[in-house]
């Protein structure tokens, strides 16, 4: 989960202004051109990119940040967490690197540090969803959940009002209640997940292990299916697999149990998705 | 208005009874023993893993006694000084312990991990097993107070033909062929050298490994020839098949087919559970039945594992202790299903351990209530302290069984050394005062041992102790079913394999409340016939000889 959040965290970072402009033109244009080929995945190409509009403009936050998230990408943290020290300095007033910093404290497990920087972020921009799902994260590994339950609301609330609601986060939310045994907030929370990313077969997965809590195990092998069937998502087939094997076994379909299982068995061997 | 008294009368009751309470008394007891680790900095995978405990009575004196398993130099994996002795301890049946490992000639050698006691040779003294990175050890009880290392002889030196000596982390004796003679399974780790230890994390602060860094291995099951020597049966019998990165063992009779079956955690891959086939081969049915990952399917960092009936269905189900933010698993056995449910969320238990590294456990009815509860042996991965926010060093839990659908963390209650945080690895399960309640011995990494004296309100017991005639002298693998005067029934099987690296005595305890008889005691020997005995009193420790003729 936490890989495909990376990626989310870093893509998402592409659409964010920071609040000034830098004068010096050409730097703006090469940030630009290292921003596109970023969308595009050419690390190489934009990282020569980023690197010509920082030496145009050594302070160019956004080309900072974006040099961050290629380190983070290449899993250099120390050099993700010099350039958006450097950031910062540049702006302080800006959430953006702020949050980013704190999430390279987060991707290396450093949750006190990764919290203090998210809650630093969220001082500067109380709206922004992400160090405010962010901070839930971290605070649900600490094993604060009654705090991560409510930022997960909130993340929720903050990405609806800016109409960007995101799957990820309901499933975030809904994977907690779930665990708190708050089965009927869950059901509500995987259904809106499923409407806002009717092709991924995550709602569908959550949808199942739910019917399992509420033992209904063939409403469970039933959205198993359904999960199956779409190739979009964080979780893998094993998953999957693995929970039809518990929901077929639990209805009496034992043939079907030993198909899945068998995929599982497969799985493993090949160490395939 | 009857009613009503009565109910808030029950509740006051329960409550009262319900705090499981534990003084810690290793000091006072005269155990001295120190855990060490031989680590220097170089954050070794090695250094991380030992502490196995074992309680068994060795003398057969009534009282049960301890060994204690202990590390060695690295790299170069010798016991170079009697710090890094493994260490036995006699208990003088007066509350003290006695340190006799010289005399007993069980000090060890190399990189001790685990300790496996049992009846081996099934002449009435309890052998011990020690497995290791570079060593393993079969020490066979002479009597006397001497034991002498048979290793070479037995053939249990664990070096596999083609991989060598394997890191086993734990260990555990069960007939697997009901032939009335114990057999070995090894749990080995990962590939481990010291020369290419990998090293992780930023050179400014550098932390210990994941398992993904190293490869696993395959676990090893050696089959007891009746004289004194083993035949390496991994690779036919199919174990070898599998490979893991095993941790605990345990095992019970899952399906109550008549033969032990075989639970491994393994860590940051699938557990397995290896399901007797009744012909001396093993297939592995981890998916099949649910308990090869948690329930969204993830695998977590397994260490310990038990193997009992929590909900008193007769069935016995899987507990097993993981790493911070892995939650604990609880498998509940579905009776004549051959599937577990996965009931961590259910009980409580996943939520309550969420933030928990766990070790040793153990699902002993510590207040004899007649439900099983939960010791958890706790600390967290030295060097990873600024990455969680807290320290390693962890207090201990203890989790007391809410009539088989919950469990509620009672540790705030259950005696100062619950707030004591240390790095607990290790835990042996005994009655060492044999005064019917459980205790237990925690080993702690560099740090002294603790003797966990149960001191939780007395209600009544029964305590099975088994003599097999046909089956192994111990009954290991024997099913024993009490029924109260209400009709209930209880479950337990004998085992000496509990929790992580350890063995544990081989008694097979109950919990009976406020029943002072049982109706009745039933007996299922391994692939033998049933005893019954009817109308027995509790509160003692009873003795239960097979009938019927002698073992092959």
């Amino acid at each position: 989960m936490k890989a495909a959040f990376t990626l989310a965290v870093l893509l998402l970072g592409e659409c964010q202004g920071f609040g000034q402009t830098p004068d010096k033109a050409a730097a703006t244009a090469a940030y630009d051109r290292a921003n596109r080929l970023f969308i595009a995945h050419q690390y190489q190409e934009c990282m020569n990119a980023v690197d010509e509009a920082l030496r145009l403009d050594p302070n160019l936050v956004a080309a900072l940040t974006l040099r961050a998230k290629l380190a983070m990408a290449a899993n250099r943290y120390d050099l993700a967490k010099e350039n958006l020290e450097r950031a910062i300095a540049a702006e302080p007033a800006s959430w953006y690197p702020r949050f980013l910093y704190g999430f390279q404290f987060y991707q290396q497990n450093e949750m006190p540090a990764a919290i203090a920087s998210f809650e630093h972020a969220l001082k500067l921009n109380p709206r922004a969803p992400e160090p405010t799902l962010y901070l839930g994260l971290a605070d649900e590994a600490l094993g604060r959940t009654d705090e991560a339950l409510a930022l997960y609301k909130r993340a929720v609330e903050l990405e609806e009002t800016s109409g960007k609601l995101r799957s990820e986060t309901l499933l975030t939310y809904s994977r907690l209640l779930l665990l708190m045994g708050e089965f009927a907030e869950c059901g509500r929370t995987i259904a809106r997940a499923e409407k806002v990313d009717s092709a991924s077969r995550d709602p569908h997965f959550e949808a199942a292990r739910l019917a399992m809590k509420e033992g209904n195990p063939a409403h469970a092998a039933k959205e198993g299916e359904i999960a199956l069937r779409l190739h979009e998502g964080d979780v893998t087939d094993r998953q999957v697999h693995f929970l039809l094997v518990q929901a077929f076994r639990a209805s009496g379909q034992d043939a079907d149990a030993t198909r899945h299982a068998a995929k599982v068995h497969e799985l493993d061997k090949g160490q395939k998705r | 208005m009857f009613g009503m008294a009565t109910v808030i009368a029950c509740g006051a009751s329960d409550a009262a009874q319900g705090q499981i309470r534990f003084e810690e008394i290793a000091r006072k007891a005269g155990l001295s023993f120190q855990l060490h680790n031989g680590a220097e900095g170089k954050l070794h995978q090695i250094e991380l893993m030992l502490g196995g405990v074992a309680a068994f009575d060795f003398d057969n004196d009534g009282c049960v006694d301890l060994y204690f398993t202990n590390g060695a130099t690295i790299p170069g994996l010798k016991k170079t000084g009697p710090e890094f002795y493994n260490r036995l301890y006699r208990n003088k049946c007066d509350g003290t312990f006695e340190d006799v490992t010289e005399k007993a000639g069980v000090a060890g050698e190399g990189y001790s991990m685990a300790v496996a006691t049992a009846d081996f040779d099934n002449d009435g003294r309890v052998d011990i097993f020690v497995a290791g990175v570079n060593r393993n050890i079969l020490y066979r009880n002479l009597g006397g107070g001497r034991f002498v290392d048979i290793t070479a002889k037995a053939g249990l030196s664990g070096v596999d033909p083609q991989l060598g000596k394997m890191w086993a982390v734990s260990a555990g004796w069960l007939d697997y062929d009901n032939d009335g003679w114990l057999d070995l399974f090894v749990s080995n780790y990962v590939a481990w050298d010291a020369a290419s230890e990998p090293a992780c994390g930023p050179k400014e602060g550098r932390f210990y490994c994941n398992p993904d860094a190293y490869s696993g291995l395959p676990n090893q099951l050696f089959h007891n020839n009746r004289d004194g020597t083993f035949t390496d049966v991994s690779r036919p019998s199919g174990i070898a098949a599998h490979i893991g990165k095993g941790m605990g063992v345990a095992f019970a009779d899952f399906d109550h087919d008549g033969f032990t079956d075989i639970f491994v955690a393994n860590d940051s891959v699938r557990s397995f559970l290896f399901h007797n086939q009744k012909d001396g081969t093993f297939r592995e049915v981890g998916v099949e039945t649910g308990v090869a990952f948690r329930e969204d399917g993830a695998a977590i960092a397994g260490m310990g594992v038990d193997f009992r009936d929590f909900d008193n269905d007769g069935m016995p189900d899987l507990a097993v202790s993981g790493m911070i933010n892995d939650g604990f698993l609880l498998f509940r056995n579905l009776p004549g299903r051959q599937l577990f449910e996965d009931f961590g969320q259910r009980s409580g238990l996943l939520r309550g351990t969420r933030q928990l590294t766990g070790w040793g456990l153990g699902m002993y009815d510590f207040d004899n209530d007649g439900w099983r509860d939960l010791f958890f042996a706790i600390s967290h991965f030295p060097a990873l302290d600024r990455y969680i926010g807290k320290s390693a060093a962890q207090p201990n839990r203890v989790f007391r069984n809410m009539n088989g659908k919950r469990f509620e963390d009672v540790s705030a209650g259950a005696g100062p050394d619950f707030q004591v945080a240390a790095l607990h690895h290790g835990a042996a399960f005994a009655d060492f005062d044999n005064d019917g309640r459980v205790d237990v011995a925690v080993t702690t990494l560099e740090g002294p041992v603790k003797l966990f004296h149960n001191i939780t309100r007395a209600q009544h017991w029964l305590a099975v102790r088994l003599h097999g005639t046909r089956s192994n002298r111990q009954g290991l693998g024997a099913e024993v079913r009490v029924t109260l005067a209400d009709g209930r029934t209880l479950q337990g099987h004998a085992t000496t394999s509990v929790g992580y690296a350890s063995s544990s005595e081989a008694l097979v305890r109950f919990g009976l409340g406020d029943d002072a008889t049982v109706s009745r005691i039933e007996v299922h020997w391994p692939g033998a016939g049933t005893q019954q005995l009817t109308n027995v009193k509790a509160d003692r420790v009873i003795e239960i000889e097979e009938a019927g003729g002698p073992r092959p």
